[in-house]
Formats: structure tokens, sequence, C-alpha cells
């Protein structure tokens, strides 16, 4: 299964060194880039993919003036109390005294989560969530669908965990076969 | 280490408890007896005179039942000595024996009962994924074998454990299995009959109860312990 990318906004060196260890040391997740203010953070999104942002939750003002993040989901780490309209702005929150499985598991929630935009109610795959699960069964990686597509590879990976969401199917294989059991590829395609 | 209070449960385990106390409160623990291949009867036997009578460590032994009654229980590293290493592996052999030879032969069973009911392409789909499934987790446990148990075997006289192996494929095991129960209750053909899709959705539940015990068996029992035992050989 594929690691997922992250970011972490801490200005805290400690903070962002433990944070580092217990996401980077898992299998789940590997850090691309650890920052210390949304300055950085602009300068490293241009260049890099990051599936899910941990920033120490007191850079919330700044965080939402940052145009970069567009859709990639905030965890906000709680060091000291800050008013909750502002914790409702991330995607999810922990604090400094969360345990490194639960913060594991937070993370990972965020990451799989379905994007604002596109979620729905309804379990239907949209038309474009079909094209991509067609494309994910025949064995395109991102980057491919997003050229075939013609958007981009963070669009490819909302239109991913929404399928995800969706069918509750995680691995490859398996949407492949629920591609073809619901009549969306042939399996002589494959 | 005298006793085991296991948070988020009523049980308490300590070496004094009578074996039957033990199994009448969690029956599922037999399967940890079956394969630390201890034998019945027990007769009034405490948890430490059963230890004793077949050679394993009592408080091994409360590790194991501790992390098979809460998923969430992590043994102390205090806790830990090196010559538990080899009984630990020689569980987690027995738990692949019995994957390899019950568990996933009887989900394919449950699969076989399931594809009489569905069309050629959905059986021909359905069969290809399940023994890709099948061939990938039998491969782990080899690979496993291989590069990890093999640290106790004196001839292979290994002096590192590679565990990079273990935590994707974990991860992708559980995975696929999820998979499996989505599949079976959202996208078979409606012609299945449901006390079949029941039977086979009890019996995947169960394979990825047990694979995620084993899995932290692997990650919090094993690896620690093969590092301690490693130490040990440098002294």
């Amino acid at each position: 299964m594929r690691r997922y990318k992250v970011a972490i906004v801490e200005p805290a060196t400690l903070v962002a060194e433990g944070i580092a260890t217990i996401v980077g040391g898992s299998h789940e997740g590997e850090i691309v880039g650890l920052v210390r203010n949304t300055t950085e953070l602009e300068q490293l999104l241009r260049n890099t993919e990051v599936d899910v942002i941990i920033a120490a939750a007191a850079l919330h003002r700044d965080l939402k003036a940052c145009a970069a993040i567009e859709e990639i989901p905030v965890v906000g780490v709680l060091s000291s109390l800050i008013d909750d309209e502002a914790t409702r702005k991330f995607a999810s929150t922990a604090s400094i005294y969360t345990s490194a499985e639960e913060l594991l598991r937070i993370v990972r929630r965020a990451v799989d989560a379905p994007t604002e935009h596109n979620y729905a109610e309804s379990h239907e795959l949209s038309e474009r969530e079909r094209d991509v699960l067609i494309l994910v069964a025949k064995g395109y990686t991102n980057k491919e669908i997003a050229s075939e597509l013609n958007i981009s590879p963070h669009t490819v990976i909302s239109h991913r965990k929404n399928i995800v969401h969706k069918t509750g199917i995680r691995s490859v294989a398996g949407l492949t076969v629920y591609a073809v059991l619901n009549n969306l590829i042939d399996s002589e395609q494959l | 280490m005298n006793k085991i209070i296991i948070t988020g449960s009523t049980h308490s385990l300590s070496k004094e408890m009578n074996i039957f106390e033990l199994i009448d409160q969690e029956p599922s623990l037999l399967s940890v007896f079956s394969r630390l291949n201890i034998r019945l009867p027990f007769g009034d036997m405490s948890i430490a005179d059963m230890c004793q009578r077949d050679g394993y460590s009592a408080d091994l032994f409360l590790i194991l039942c501790s992390m098979h009654i809460n998923p969430s229980y992590r043994p102390a590293t205090s806790d830990l000595r090196a010559e538990m290493l080899p009984e630990v592996i020689g569980y987690l052999r027995a738990s692949h024996h019995y994957y390899a030879s019950h568990m996933l032969p009887h989900a394919s069973a449950h699969l076989e009962e399931i594809l009489e009911h569905a069309d050629n392409r959905s059986r021909n789909v359905l069969r290809r994924f399940y023994d890709d499934y099948t061939h990938y987790i039998v491969d782990h446990f080899q690979e496993e074998e291989e590069h990890i148990f093999a640290v106790v075997d004196s001839a292979a006289n290994r002096h590192d454990a590679n565990f990079s192996i273990i935590d994707a494929p974990h991860t992708d095991i559980d995975d696929r299995t999820n998979d499996i129960a989505s599949l079976v209750i959202k996208s078979l053909p409606e012609a299945v009959p449901t006390a079949l899709r029941c039977a086979m959705l009890r019996h995947v539940y169960a394979l990825r109860d047990d694979l995620r015990r084993h899995s932290n068996i692997e990650t919090y029992l094993l690896r620690p312990l093969v590092e301690l035992y490693l130490k040990s050989r440098e002294i």
C-alpha cells in the first residue's frame, strides 16, 4: 500500500521532531517536508506532492490564508487552548498529549476522508469517479490518470479517496474486481 | 510479572488463575493453547502449574493471552526476555500453519459455494482475486520465516532481521481481507443466497481479526524480542 506523504508545519522543534518520528517511523506515512511556518510551506508545496499536512493549531490564521493548501487535509496539533471556531477549520485535531497510535489513526482518517467538494450522501460513483476507477483497474498510476483525464494529480487523489469511501474497497486488486462485477470494465481488458 | 490487568476489559489474568476459569471466561483463548501445543486435560491446574508441566514461560503465556483478549494491550519492555523468543516464534509458526492449512482453504470453500451461483465472468475474476490474496499471504509468511524467524536458527547464523518486510504487507493483507467482505456485501450478483454470503462473511471477519492479533504480536512482541535476542548475542 502507498505511504501517504506528510508535511509538518511546526515552529517548536521538539514537537516537530516528535511528530516526524512517530509518523515517519510508522509504515503508513512518509515525511516529505518539515517546515516552521506557512511561508516555507508554500515553497514546499510548489514542487512536492503532499497528501496531508500536520500543523501547529496556533498557526490557524496563517493556514487559512495559505492558498497553496487547496484541498489538502490539515490536522491541527493543539499545544494550548484555542477557540472552538478555529479548531473547526481543521480536518481533525490532535494534541501534544495524544498517544502515538491515536495520532496515526487521526492522520490516517484525515487522509482517507472524502474531500468536502466531492462529498455526497449518495454512495453512487460520479461519472468522473467511474473514469478514474476504470483507469485504476487497468493499472494506471495517479500521474498517468491525471494526464489521461487532463486533471491534476491532486484531483485524482481526491477522486480515489471518494471511490474508497463509497465502495469500501482499498486495494487496487479489489477495485478491479469491483469494476468488473459492476460492469465498468470487461475482464478481457485487464 | 505476577499479574496483568487488561485495560478496557473485565479480565484480570494472573499465574495463580485456574485454567478452567480462564477458558470459561474467554473460550477464544483455546487457539492460544493449540498454537503453543499445550495438551489437555488440565484438571484443577493453575496457569503456573500448566506452564511448568509443559515447559513454557508463564510470563509469556500471560502476555500472549492478554494480546489475544485485548488488541490494544502492549507488553512492557521490562517484562520481555530474550529467552522467550523461540517460544514466540513457535507460536507464530503454528499460526502461519493454521491460516495456510485451515482458515484460508476454509474461506476458499465458502467462496466456491458462492461462485456456483455466479456467472462465469464474476466467477473468474473473484477466483483470481482470492487466489492472488492467498498466495500473497502465504508468500509473506514464508518471507517472515526466512528473514526474521531464522535469527534463532543457529545454522543460519544471522546477525540481523529485516523488519521492513512486515509493515506494508500487514496493511495490504488487512486491506485485502476487508475488500473481500466489502465485495461479498456490496457487489456479488443477487443470485447468491444470503445464507452463503453470511457464512463467508463470518469466516472472513474471524480471519481478519485473527490476522490483526497476529500482526500485533509480530510488531509489539516479536520485534522487541528479536532486538533483545540479537543484542544478547553481541555480548
